[in-house]
């Protein structure tokens, strides 16, 4: 790819230092364990250092520097991403917004908010709360996420179904092309909604963090709904409850969130945080719906009897704001539950149209038992966005070979069934494969003629979700010693 | 001299083999390919008319959540190239909002297929937000998936005319500082009429009558029609872009002109309004360098 794998680490690091200055450069060996992977752990490989910019001139005079020692750069949050799309594959500087964390504005007149793109993403509607406003994506990492993040995979969450993802909700931001210049993309703080041109604002929104660096960024803001109604239907099995899926949305009612979890996540998750889960329902259905009081009072009524009507056991309703708090509380941290039931496990992000999920679930059984692993299910299931969680012990042989099997093969299903391979985590480092399946190679052509627009050179965060791409020499490694 | 593709294969071909020309008329490109009313999805090819669309979806009691005037002279390929909506925008959103995949053939022949038929996908980068307001300067789009919502169960228009724009402005703001949620927040002045707001709301039947009434609590008069809008935007496609805390301020700099603005998104639709301009020009370029490097589509 003509890149510098190899710089001149001193001298980079001492150039490094010279832009941000020494406690913003990180590059001893020990120091650069946290960065050599995200929250999927299944590849590492540490980048060459990190830098932790405070400003926008600070994050285009690096990248500069990069452009001109021709070396690789890759944007980071938080790193709570389930693809590996921060991975340094091959080395390269790493730029780490952690720093540039400020709220710069809440307008509430305007309904937006202007911050910086490390902010994390609770934060946002922590600060507009007192304007009764809150800013919609709510991915379960939220309270550590940064909104920059948010805008490399396009985050949704379980309030998705009815407000839609990050792209709806970001207006305009700030970004750092690789080569060094400072663009303003979309909507500007003070400006109209509607910008002129080709859209790149929602052309980059997704891009994982392959067009350059996001630094500032302007969200929309909703009011927040004078009313809730959130529910607990507990089902005898998956297949019930999603046929109550199937039957909200017959009925016209689009809830503000529509999630699933099965039998093994309700029992992890009753021992971890105690909420009151049954611990022999087959399912357990959050029905959450918001709006005006009396529109939700009539809808309340329909959902119960939709879940009535399949057999749900019980319909409990959260009596207060706590009780729906704590219920979110658990649902968000779902997969910190898991490590109760298995050292090991890997999280996949399979969308299928809303009526194959009982298909879906039914094929995701069978697949448990080929593999002889367990495969707990926590999901979107309003937006057919399933996440089995497949368990495994690295420890125990073939285990991990057998895990990444059984997600192929439920991703392949996901395809052939109309579906998606990734519904809000990205394709990063880990699904690449699946992209010659899901699209043509044209297709795929295209995506890179886009890529050109921002990045010719391929030198914002390299060796990521096209076919073909370099792999870690380690991960061949580790799969080979457990597998 | 305008393309006349009999199918989308043909488009494929005569793509590549043409000089300039002024536009491809895809009438006969306009099948319904599925609507699943379980999945609150359809996909259409992009001749069909909005018209005919919403009428098939209506079958099911759906939608596709964008009101543009004259959707019968409207096509999905047009409403996509040019990014078209209506009233309903405010509460609605746009159609690059609704809009999960597309099939585009590039100047090149090459059909491309982007984003798919699932509500929630992230697999790739988000060609389908490029194509969208494109005017398929960059490819023509030839079929695309967009996700639905259910008809409202009820749906109210109200208005109330102005004697000034400060008093409009105090309206608006009461609105907005309220617990109403209006799809529809529009302010019109046109052929000599008055000043007028008006407001929409639509869901439940029981929200929908507790916001109308505490409208009229405001003074709006039930039962207002929609129809200013197409009749002014027949002839008025120009339009000024501010934030929505600027839209009193920037009307008092029309003087007596008559405009039919979205309030609520800051948008003003009126004669005298200059292109809104174009940041990125650097960027704006390549992109259409890279995607139509022979400069066979227009613009």
């Amino acid at each position: 790819m003509g890149m510098n794998c190899k710089p001149d680490k001193r001298q980079l690091t001492r150039r490094l230092i010279e832009i941000v200055g020494k406690d913003a450069v990180l590059a001893d060996e020990r120091e650069l364990v946290v960065y050599e992977c995200d929250a999927y752990t299944l590849q590492r490989n540490p980048p060459t250092a990190v830098v932790l910019p405070r400003s926008t001139q600070e994050v285009a005079a690096v990248v500069r520097l990069c452009a001109e020692m021709d070396v690789p750069i890759i944007p980071r949050g938080a790193g709570t991403g389930l693809s590996g799309a921060v991975l340094a594959v091959d080395g390269g500087v790493m730029i780490a917004l952690t720093r540039m964390n400020r709220v710069l504005n809440i307008d509430p007149r305007n309904r937006r908010a202007l911050v910086e793109a490390g902010c994390v993403n609770a934060w946002i509607t922590r600060d507009a709360a007192q304007h009764g406003l809150f800013y919609a994506p709510d991915p379960s990492s939220q309270t550590a996420c940064t909104i920059g993040g948010n805008i490399a995979t396009n985050s949704g969450g379980p309030h998705t179904l009815k407000n839609g993802v990050t792209t709806n909700h970001v207006l305009g931001y700030e970004m750092v092309l690789p080569d060094g210049t400072i663009e303003w993309l979309g909507a500007e703080p003070d400006g109209g909604e509607e910008v002129g041109g080709y859209d790149l604002r929602g052309a980059a929104i997704g891009s994982e963090g392959m067009f350059g660096v996001v630094t500032t960024v302007l969200v929309r803001l909703m009011k927040t709904p004078p009313a809730f109604k959130t529910f607990l239907g507990v089902f005898e099995s998956v297949d019930e409850a999603s046929q109550a899926v199937s039957g909200i949305i017959a009925a016209g009612i689009v809830p503000a969130a529509l999630e699933m979890m099965d039998q093994l996540i309700t029992q992890a998750l009753e021992e971890a945080y105690h909420f009151g889960f049954p611990l022999d329902a087959g399912a357990v259905l959050i029905v959450e719906l918001d709006g005006l009081a009396k529109g939700i009072e009539q809808q309340a009524k329909r959902v119960e009897e939709i879940c009535r009507r399949n057999n749900a056991r019980e319909v409990r309703l959260a009596k207060d704001a706590a009780e729906r708090a704590a219920l979110w509380k658990c649902r968000k941290q779902a997969f910190g539950a898991i490590g109760r039931l298995s050292p090991n496990y890997v999280t996949q992000d399979g969308v299928v149209p809303r009526s194959k999920l009982p298909e879906i679930m039914r094929f995701i059984r069978t697949v448990s038992d080929k593999y002889e692993l367990r495969i707990p299910n926590v999901f979107h299931a309003g937006d057919g966005n399933i996440h089995p969680l497949i368990l495994y012990d690295e420890r125990k042989p073939g285990q991990v070979k057998r895990a990444l099997q059984a997600g192929h093969d439920i991703l392949g299903k996901c395809i052939e069934l109309g579906g998606s391979v990734t519904g809000e985590h990205g394709i990063g480092a880990e699904k690449i494969d699946f992209m010659a399946k899901q699209f043509s190679k044209d297709d795929l052509d295209a995506m890179q003629q886009l890529r050109r627009v921002f990045d010719p050179k391929k030198r914002c965060n390299p060796h990521k979700m096209f076919p073909g791409a370099k792999r870690c020499a380690e991960f061949a490694q580790r799969a080979q010693i457990t597998a | 001299m305008t393309l006349k593709p009999n199918s989308i294969a043909e488009l494929e071909e005569l793509l590549p083999q043409s000089q300039r020309f002024d536009g491809v008329s895809l009438e006969a490109v306009a099948e319904l390919i599925e609507h699943v009313p379980e999945d609150m999805t359809a996909i259409a090819q992009a001749g069909m008319t909005l018209a005919d669309f919403q009428s098939r979806l209506a079958k099911a009691g759906q939608w596709l959540p964008v009101d543009l005037p004259h959707p019968q002279a409207v096509t999905i390929g047009e409403l996509l190239a040019c990014n078209l909506n209506g009233p309903r925008r405010f509460g609605c959103g746009t159609i690059r909002d609704w809009v999960i995949g597309m099939a585009v053939v590039l100047p090149d022949g090459r059909l491309i297929r982007n984003g798919g038929k699932v509500v929630k996908n992230v697999a790739g980068f988000d060609l389908c937000r490029l194509f969208v307001g494109a005017k398929n300067e960059l490819g023509i789009i030839v079929e695309a998936a967009f996700k639905l919502l259910p008809m409202p169960e009820a749906e109210a228009h109200l208005a109330k005319r102005c004697e000034s724009l400060g008093q409009a402005e105090e309206l608006l703001e009461k609105i907005w500082a309220s617990d109403l949620q209006p799809t529809v927040l529009d302010m019109h002045r046109i052929d000599g009429d008055p000043l007028t707001l008006v407001v929409g709301f639509a869901g439940p039947s029981a929200d929908v009558e507790a916001q109308s009434g505490a409208a009229n609590a405001l003074g709006f008069a039930d039962d207002a029609s929609l129809d200013y809008d197409a009749g002014f935007r027949q002839a008025t496609l120009n339009f000024t872009s501010v934030a929505p805390g600027n839209l009193i301020s920037t009307l008092q700099k029309l003087g007596d002109e008559a405009f039919v603005a979205r309030a609520g998104n800051g948008v003003i639709y009126h004669s005298s309004a200059k292109p809104v301009a174009t940041p990125s020009p650097v960027l704006q370029k390549r992109v259409k360098e890279i995607f139509d490097s022979k400069g066979v589509l227009s613009g």
